[in-house]
């Protein structure tokens, strides 16, 4: 019998929809499971790397491959999910064939309780390499001896390492109730870039700096480092509907092995020619012991959290309150000498904070946000006679302050998704000045080297914006700034002979106006207190050109202007930065990526009658990026980055600087040369798929940096120090990076 | 016999869709149902949101919001809403989360926050920098995947760039945080959901955050250094810097910035650029001394301050020793 065509197709319907009911459910699971299971994978690769070690400092400084010539590595990804119980056991590895190795795992029943712990090791390499005679480093007694010449003592790599151990766990009481604490202890330990120098002072010693007698000495002194550190936190935390609030104590404590460092100086040492001299005048000044840092402690007692009053209102809070304290025995350090006036310090900081803010929405389209925020610090440490110069003492200060933080904006939903947002922002500082039993003797010694103090500063900024979140093609923001900070008059500690004749008295107080009237006036005043007054303007653009290329343009510009009473010091700075991203989808395997930056920034900053500089900083960066799969098992990428960053150094001279050697100099030279970095870097990679659960993947990582810097030398003419220690680093840096990995992935 | 052909593929349909369609989304604390892939009641949307036609979608269950055996785990249409048009082919959900999404921000966070509100690390997220600026959740937060870039060290500063782009550039300066080693990353010291510091510190402000890997420069002190005390970018640029220790001038500049210097003659200089050489009779506060090596520091050293209580000339108190 002949079927018919109708027949036929109606028979393979039935077919197809038997087939599909049997085994479409099937072929599903098997897909599904690959999509939503956790998945599990380790890597172990190998890295080979071109060079030494003084051609990768500045590649090698935290991630561990700065020393040998190759690598083993280990990452480990275990994920496991009990879908029963919704038990999650994880254990993360990264790098652990280097020193610079994390580890961590977590055991959590989601919803109802978690533990974990990690632990971490981070090593900090001195990018430069330290030539000196210096003997015991990281250690608290170091011997020091002249070498010959420079260049022919040891070549030293400064290095600090952390080790971290952390644990943490939280549990839910009940549905509102959850507790959390966390436990971090990290060791550091090795050896930090320090220094030591004096030039002795008239009454300390008496000879006079010549070919015979060397008055003064820099001394390369490393600093030993071999402390702990503690941070303890838990906390209880309460929610139901409308209220979420959190209570809690976060304790930190730091302990040092280390009281103080002491280096054994003979002469002879360089003088100022670079010459031997065998009578140093300072040396018993160098020996005697330099202070490490203190053990010291804080315990921090909070409660914060929201409420929420109706969904369009609501607030948020933090109230805390926090004593840190340092009283560790002089003795103990090995710093006292019979002179001290107390047994310990006896430091004692107590911080209150409290901050409330509001959020609502009282019109539809229309949203205001207010925040106050309260800080006081009270230093209640005892005040003691710590300080003298010649014959001359006074005591300690205290560094009580308040600072009051306050904001307001309204927001506005005009049509098309535009938001305008108009703000004001209010600080006020007010600062403990130098208490009456200080006293200042008749040599007449500023303070530090400052002019004046200021007890209060305040600063109004208002904010404008207007930004578009929402929109198939192109969002956005353009916003303004201005802000003005002043203050109190200035608390006066001047009291040379010039300050006396002008009628300025130490202690009092004057405006900004009369000190600047005072001509000979011309110290440096602090510009963290100084008025001033800053702008700046941000445009950003993200626009979906088509549904495969995209582009953001960022550009801002800001300024800040300094008004101190006088001339010196920081006056200007600013700023611009203009920023292009583009990504372009070339298909759905395919993506490019580049992005181009350039930042300047100018600071204007002058001693006080001596030189002004103008301080420029330029930025460029550029990178390209590709992504893709050239079959199905083979997917590549790379990255280009380049970096480029050059400091400028521009000097004239203060306007009645009248002084040859001043004239001649800035005549001469200008400024100082340039200091630039140059980074590139290439990555390149290819990952293949040996199999479903196995791909091996090679890197090719090419880096170059170049550092041109005069800080410790110039023109083959090298900074040394007193004992001819010298400290140097490779230019121009390169390295080659070729690596394996395998990854096994399993479930 | 065309009528019952219509009907036997009406058949074949309903047993087909057997195979996917489950019963309506089950209220939470219910397992999933035979017809759910992934999550409680995504019945409803994984029979067009299939493996085959839309993988990335289902991989959410690798995720938290996978775990259906925590009775408070979501499925599509919390987030989502019911989306009884688009379920018949008409638009989109009701809530989308995409960069061209109509979405009102606040809805789309809510989805989020109806669920993570009650986190102490978001607790100060209304009011916030990121909330006021009409960001979303998603605008850093990837959902549907297993990684979520911002929540890997390795891979958030690249997301923090897509706005902050001064930092970009500065994080690959020679002094710098461990950052583009991986070791680090911008949630170590930022909350991006908010906090009572400022520039959204973790504590509550720039120097408490400090102080967790650098608590030795806590003090107090014998002898102080003020602005160390109030705030550690007084000085230093965290993101990174081209000066050493990531001091934003070089000394002398920095000192001289609030610092009356010692000669006032003496213009910054380099060994071989002198108008007039250093001699034997030149002091040690000359103009190479002040500009090279560490500058300022190369004496003062201690300019975070020292504990030292020694009252014998030459005093700590000018950071000395």
């Amino acid at each position: 019998m002949k079927a018919s065509k109708k027949s036929i197709g109606l028979g393979r319907t039935l077919i197809a929809a038997a087939v599909l009911a049997a085994f479409g459910t099937a072929y599903a699971q098997d897909d599904v499971a690959a999509l939503t299971q956790p998945q599990s994978s380790f890597g172990a690769g190998v890295a080979v790397l071109s060079g030494h070690q003084g051609d990768r400092s500045i590649f090698g400084q935290f991630n561990g491959m700065r020393e040998h010539g190759g690598y083993l590595d280990l990452d480990i990804d275990l994920v496991k999910r009990d879908d029963s119980t919704g038990t999650w056991t994880i254990l993360k590895g990264r790098d652990l064939g280097l020193d610079s190795r994390e580890l961590s795992f977590t055991v959590n029943k989601q919803g109802d309780w978690k533990f974990g712990g990690d632990y971490s090791e981070l090593v900090h390499r001195e990018i430069r390499t330290v030539n000196t005679g210096v003997t015991g480093i990281g250690s608290t007694v170091l011997t020091d001896t002249r070498l010959a010449t420079p260049g022919s003592g040891t070549d030293e790599h400064l290095q600090l390492k952390r080790t971290r151990l952390g644990l943490s766990g939280d549990k839910w009481i009940n549905p509102g109730l959850q507790f959390q604490v966390s436990f971090k202890n990290e060791d550091k330990e090795g050896a930090r870039f320090w220094a030591r120098g004096y030039e002795c002072a008239s009454y300390v010693c008496s000879n006079t700096q010549s070919a015979a007698n060397q008055r003064w000495a820099l001394l390369f002194l490393p600093e030993p480092v071999d402390s702990n550190t503690k941070q303890v936190e838990a906390r209880l935390n309460y929610h139901t509907d409308k209220l979420f609030v959190s209570g809690g104590y976060y304790g930190s404590f730091y302990t040092n092995s280390n009281g103080n460092v002491r280096m054994n100086v003979s002469a002879p040492l360089n003088g100022s020619t670079g010459l031997p001299v065998a009578s140093v005048s300072p040396l018993a000044v160098l020996n005697l012991p330099m202070a490490l840092p203190p053990n010291n402690e804080a315990h921090q007692f909070y409660v914060d959290g929201n409420y929420r009053f109706t969904s369009k209102t609501r607030a948020n809070f933090k109230l805390a309150y926090t004593r840190a304290t340092q009283n560790e025995s002089f003795a103990a350090m090995g710093l006292a000498d019979g002179s001290q006036p107390r047994a310990d310090f006896g430091g004692q900081l107590d911080s209150t904070l409290a901050q409330v803010g509001l959020i609502t929405h009282p019109m539809a389209r229309l949203t205001v946000n207010a925040n106050l925020r309260y800080e006081k610090k009270d230093d209640k440490t005892p005040i003691a006679v710590y300080n003298v110069e010649n014959g001359t003492f006074w005591s300690n200060g205290h560094q009580t302050n308040e600072k009051t933080n306050g904001k307001v904006e309204a927001t506005y939903l005009f049509p098309a998704n535009f938001r305008g947002t108009f703000g004001i922002d209010y600080e006020k500082a007010k600062r403990e000045l130098p208490l009456a039993e200080s006293v200042v003797g008749p040599s007449g010694v500023a303070l530090a080297g400052f002019n004046a103090l200021r007890g209060e500063t305040q600063e109004v900024g208002y904010r404008a914006e207007l930004r578009r979140s929402i929109s198939e093609t192109l969002i956005g923001a353009i916003a303004f700034s201005h802000s003005k900070r002043d203050g109190s008059d200035w608390y006066n500690l001047c009291t040379n002979g010039a300050c006396t004749a002008a009628g300025l008295v130490y202690g009092g107080l004057y405006s900004g106006d009369t000190l600047s009237a005072a001509t000979v006036n011309t110290g440096a005043y602090p510009f963290t207190l100084s008025d001033r007054t800053r702008d700046k303007v941000r445009l950003t653009a993200d626009w979906s050109v088509s549904d495969r290329l995209s582009l953001m343009f960022v550009a801002e510009s800001g300024d800040d202007k300094y008004e101190p009473p006088s001339s010196a010091g920081l006056q200007k700075s600013k700023l611009s930065l203009f920023s292009v991203d583009a990504s372009y989808a070339v298909s759905d395997m395919w993506k490019l990526s580049a992005y181009a930056s350039q930042g300047d920034q100018t600071i204007n900053t002058g001693q006080n009658t001596g030189y002004r500089a103008e301080l420029k900083d330029n930025n460029t960066a550029l990178g390209v990026g590709i992504t893709g799969k050239l079959s199905g098992r083979l997917e590549v990428g790379g990255k280009l980055s380049y970096v480029n960053d050059v400091n400028k150094y521009a000097f004239s001279l203060y306007p009645l600087n009248t002084n040859a050697g001043a004239i001649a100099q800035v005549n001469t030279y200008g400024g100082l040369p340039d200091v630039t970095y140059r980074e590139t870097k290439l990555s390149l990679y290819g990952k293949y798929a040996l199999q479903k659960n196995a791909d091996v993947r090679v890197d090719l990582i090419r880096y170059q940096a170049k550092l041109d810097e005069w800080t410790w030398g110039y023109n083959g003419v090298p900074f040394t120090y007193q004992d001819n220690t010298t400290v140097s680093l490779n230019p121009n840096q390169s390295v080659t990076i070729i690596g394996a990995t395998y990854i096994y992935k399993f479930k | 016999m065309i009528e019952f052909r219509r009907y036997l593929l009406g058949l074949a349909a309903a047993v087909a869709a057997a195979g996917f369609l489950g019963a309506s989304a089950p209220a939470a604390g219910q397992t999933k149902s035979a017809d759910d892939l992934v999550l409680r009641g995504d019945a409803v949307c994984t029979k067009c949101h299939t493996a085959e036609l839309t993988p990335h979608v289902l991989e959410i269950a690798k995720t938290t919001m996978g775990t259906v055996a925590d009775p408070r785990t979501p499925t599509c249409t919390s987030c989502h809403g019911e989306s009884l048009k688009h379920r018949n082919g008409d638009g989109k959900p009701d809530v989308t989360f995409d960069k061209k999404s109509t979405t009102p921000i606040e809805a789309r966070n809510e989805a989020c926050l109806s669920c993570h509100r009650n986190d102490p690390s978001r607790s100060h997220w209304d009011g916030s920098t990121h909330q006021s600026r009409g960001l979303a959740c998603t605008s850093c937060h990837e959902v549907h995947t297993a990684h979520d870039k911002v929540r890997d060290k390795r891979t958030q500063p690249e997301v923090c760039f897509t706005c902050h782009k001064e930092q970009r550039g500065q994080i690959d300066r020679p002094s710098h945080h461990p950052i583009p080693e991986g070791k680090m990353a911008c949630s170590d010291c930022h909350n991006p959901h908010g906090s009572t510091g400022r520039a959204l510190m973790k504590r509550d402000s720039v120097n408490q955050v400090c102080y967790t890997c650098h608590m030795e420069k806590r003090g107090p002190f014998v002898h102080s250094h003020e602005p160390v005390d109030e705030d550690c970018t007084n000085c230093h640029n965290p993101h990174g810097t081209v000066t050493e220790n990531m001091l934003k001038m070089r000394p002398p500049f920095l000192c001289h910035s609030c610092h009356t210097p010692h000669s006032s003659n003496n213009i910054p200089a380099l060994l071989g650029l002198q108008d007039s050489p250093n001699s034997a009779t030149t002091t040690g506060k000359n103009a190479i001394n002040y500009n090279m090596a560490r500058g300022c520091l190369n004496c003062h050293t201690q300019v975070h301050g020292s504990n030292n209580p020694s009252v014998v000339d030459p005093t700590p108190q000018f950071m000395l020793r």
